[in-house]
């Protein structure tokens, strides 16, 4: 075996193991963060199926006949249904009808089904009939298409019960009040589903990056034991606070700008996973943000990049070098990992109260909130977003420049053996 | 009699540690005076205390008639620290470090160059004051911080082991700018070493620390005849019951 290697790995490991904020880090965040991501992804999925055996089925009969009453029956035994005759799909939604019924889809049964119908079941093979289907909507989500999924199973069931595909499905989905015809709903789903993938991730790296740059920055000074000397300079502690910020938040304010170019050209020109003969164009469709949404989300990023830093530079106070400040770090993480991860699958709007109350708490979920309702130009949630987390930086704020300005700065230090969390200071000599 | 420091039955409580004890002393200006003690003695507690980078339990201390707990701000512009394990910002060049706290005490353009050039001149480092800091040896490192401490001409000039890492000839020569300072500029020094030749060689006064008190206090000479002692080695190992 190679000679000293079993002395130098014993060595390593002891220091490893017995550093409480490493041990901290890569076990008990890991072994917190997955099960309470699976909890809240298990309680969604619950909540979603639940709304939609809740949700009534508006089914729109524009045809009358004996068949459209069958079908209508046959969609009862599963659905709770309310029907309406004589209506254009256009005047269900300048009249509102969906709302009332809790329902975010209806199917119209159009002029001609029974006949077809008939046709089909009196010999006439190549004659179908057609049921339209239209979705509104809601910003994706993965279980945002469990409605519309259910009503093409109910469909295939009454085809299987009568003959094999007699009656055909059109899909349309209603975006911003208006309905694209030919569009599914699963398809734009899924779509949206990839953005809402890219955007959280990216969104991650660019927090936990910059957020390691200002931890590192005051745990540098610690470290190189510049520090003490910068504080007995005749220089105001909030000056000093703010010059550290302030480059940092130069960074962040590239990395914002990058992004949103980046994300304006990934939501511009993604077409990955689409089949070629489905043509979805968002910008046509109105499913890429304006000029506004782009500048809303850029200060959603933005003031979410400051807390973090200013987050990070507390935290990093109580570390006395870089390791401790990347470690103190890492305690913040699950704050930006759960969010991000979370609403890549689920969409904020279907979550129960409570855990929607514990996800616009959290200060970074806030630009991935904002991401997908700037698409929708839910313009509101975005500008409580900006106005919270800025709230919320200003606290911040004023305890990194309380801390700045005691000796804390240079004592303070977190003690775990004596209870973590408790605040200790050690003396100089 | 103008006092430079003035420091009254000041106590720090570290937790269940009592770092300083009702310690008290002055320091007339243009004096050098210095802390001698072992390690956890409360010398740089004290330094650091002065320097207001921390604040006493209770007591007070007065630099030139300001308050250092009241009036920081004021104290800072006359002061200048140099604690023991101090460093320089690996990345920035000796010059652009210079440059950096030249700036927070010079107002023009040609104080601050002047204030480099003096620096420049203390160091003895020529041309590598243009090399990144992270690239200096410990000593040459030390040297840097050494006259970025003095450049400013402060009128209290607090040096926590000044000629720490620095081999016998540098050692030599920051002690020689010190008193140079001192009589030149009439700069006052408070210093803490391990080093007692050097205390003895550079000091007006000093004070034997130990667990946070003041054990005795006066000049080299006389404590050494108080103590009937060939240096102020053995006046210590003497006061505190070694020898």
């Amino acid at each position: 075996m190679l000679k000293g290697f079993q002395t130098v790995f014993v060595k390593e490991l002891k220091e490893l193991v017995r550093d409480p904020k490493i041990l901290l880090g890569m076990l008990v965040i890991p072994l917190v963060l997955f099960p309470v991501l699976g909890l809240v992804l298990g309680y969604a999925a619950e909540t979603a199926q639940e709304q939609a055996q809740k949700a009534t089925l508006l089914v729109v009969d524009n045809d009358g006949g004996n068949w459209s009453q069958t079908f209508i029956a046959f969609l009862s035994t599963s659905m709770k249904t309310v029907v309406i005759n004589n209506t254009s799909p256009q005047q269900v939604l300048a009249q509102d009808l969906l709302a009332p019924n809790n329902s975010t889809q209806f199917v119209e049964i159009p002029a001609g089904f029974s006949a077809n119908m008939t046709a089909h079941t009196s010999g006439n093979l190549n004659v179908t009939a057609t049921v339209n289907v239209y979705g509104v909507f809601q910003g994706g989500g993965i279980f945002s298409d469990i409605g519309s999924s259910g009503i093409n199973v109910l469909v295939s069931g009454f085809n299987r019960y009568i003959a094999p595909d007699l009656v055909r499905t059109t899909q349309s989905t209603i975006i911003k009040g208006e309905i694209q015809t030919g569009i599914d709903p699963a398809t734009l789903s899924g779509l949206m589903a990839l953005q809402s993938f890219a955007l959280p991730v990216t969104i991650m790296i660019m927090l936990t990056y910059s957020m390691q740059i200002a931890a590192t920055s005051v745990a540098m000074e610690k470290e190189e034991k510049t520090l003490e000397t910068l504080l007995t300079l005749p220089v105001d502690r909030f000056a000093i606070l703010m010059g550290k910020l302030s480059s940092t938040i130069i960074v962040a304010g590239v990395a914002s700008v990058a992004m949103m170019i980046g994300y304006n050209y990934l939501m511009g020109s993604m077409t990955m996973g689409i089949p070629r003969e489905v043509s979805v164009d968002l910008v046509t469709l109105g499913l890429v943000p304006s000029p506004f949404g782009y500048l809303l989300l850029g200060i959603s990023l933005f003031i979410t990049l400051l807390s973090g830093l200013a987050l990070a530079v507390i935290m990093s106070a109580f570390a006395s070098d870089v390791r401790g400040a990347t470690a103190m770090v890492g305690y913040i993480y699950p704050l930006i990992f759960i969010p991000a991860m979370a609403l890549m699958y689920l969409d904020i709007n279907t979550l129960p109260l409570a855990i929607k109350a514990v996800f616009f708490a959290i200060p970074f979920s806030h630009p991935i909130i904002a991401a997908k309702a700037v698409v929708l130009s839910d313009y509101a949630t975005v500008v409580f977003g900006i106005v919270y987390v800025a709230a919320f930086t200003i606290v911040i704020m004023y305890i990194a420049s309380r801390l700045f300005a005691t000796e804390k700065i240079l004592t303070a230090k977190l003690k775990f053996r004596r209870g973590f969390g408790k605040k200790q200071t050690e003396p100089a000599d | 009699m103008s006092l430079a420091v003035d420091a009254k039955a000041l106590v720090k409580q570290f937790g269940n540690i009592r770092a300083l004890d009702e310690l008290s002393f002055y320091i007339k200006s243009g004096e050098i005076y210095g802390l001698i003690g072992p390690n956890g003695a409360g010398k740089t507690t004290t330094l650091r205390m002065i320097s207001t980078l921390i604040l006493p339990t209770s007591g007070n201390v007065e630099i030139f008639g300001l308050d250092v707990v009241n009036q920081a701000g004021e104290v800072r512009k006359i002061i200048s620290y140099l604690p023991e394990e101090a460093g320089a910002y690996p990345n920035l060049s000796g010059w652009e470090y210079l440059e950096f706290m030249a700036k927070f005490t010079k107002n023009t353009e040609s104080d601050v160059k002047q204030a480099i050039n003096e620096a420049a001149s203390i160091s003895g480092l020529g041309d590598r004051l243009k090399d990144k800091a992270k690239t200096y040896s410990k000593g040459m490192k030390r040297r840097l911080l050494v006259a970025r401490a003095l450049m400013t001409r402060p009128k209290l000039a607090v040096l926590d082991e000044p000629a720490s890492g620095l081999d016998v000839l540098h050692a030599y020569h920051v002690r020689e700018i010190i008193k140079r300072y001192v009589k030149d500029y009439g700069v006052t020094v408070l210093l803490s070493s391990h080093n007692m030749l050097e205390v003895e060689y550079l000091c007006n006064r000093v004070a034997l620390v130990n667990k946070g008190k003041i054990m005795v206090e006066g000049e080299p000479q006389e404590l050494k005849a108080k103590f009937k002692s060939a240096n102020l080695e053995e006046v210590f190992a003497k006061v505190v019951g070694y020898a």
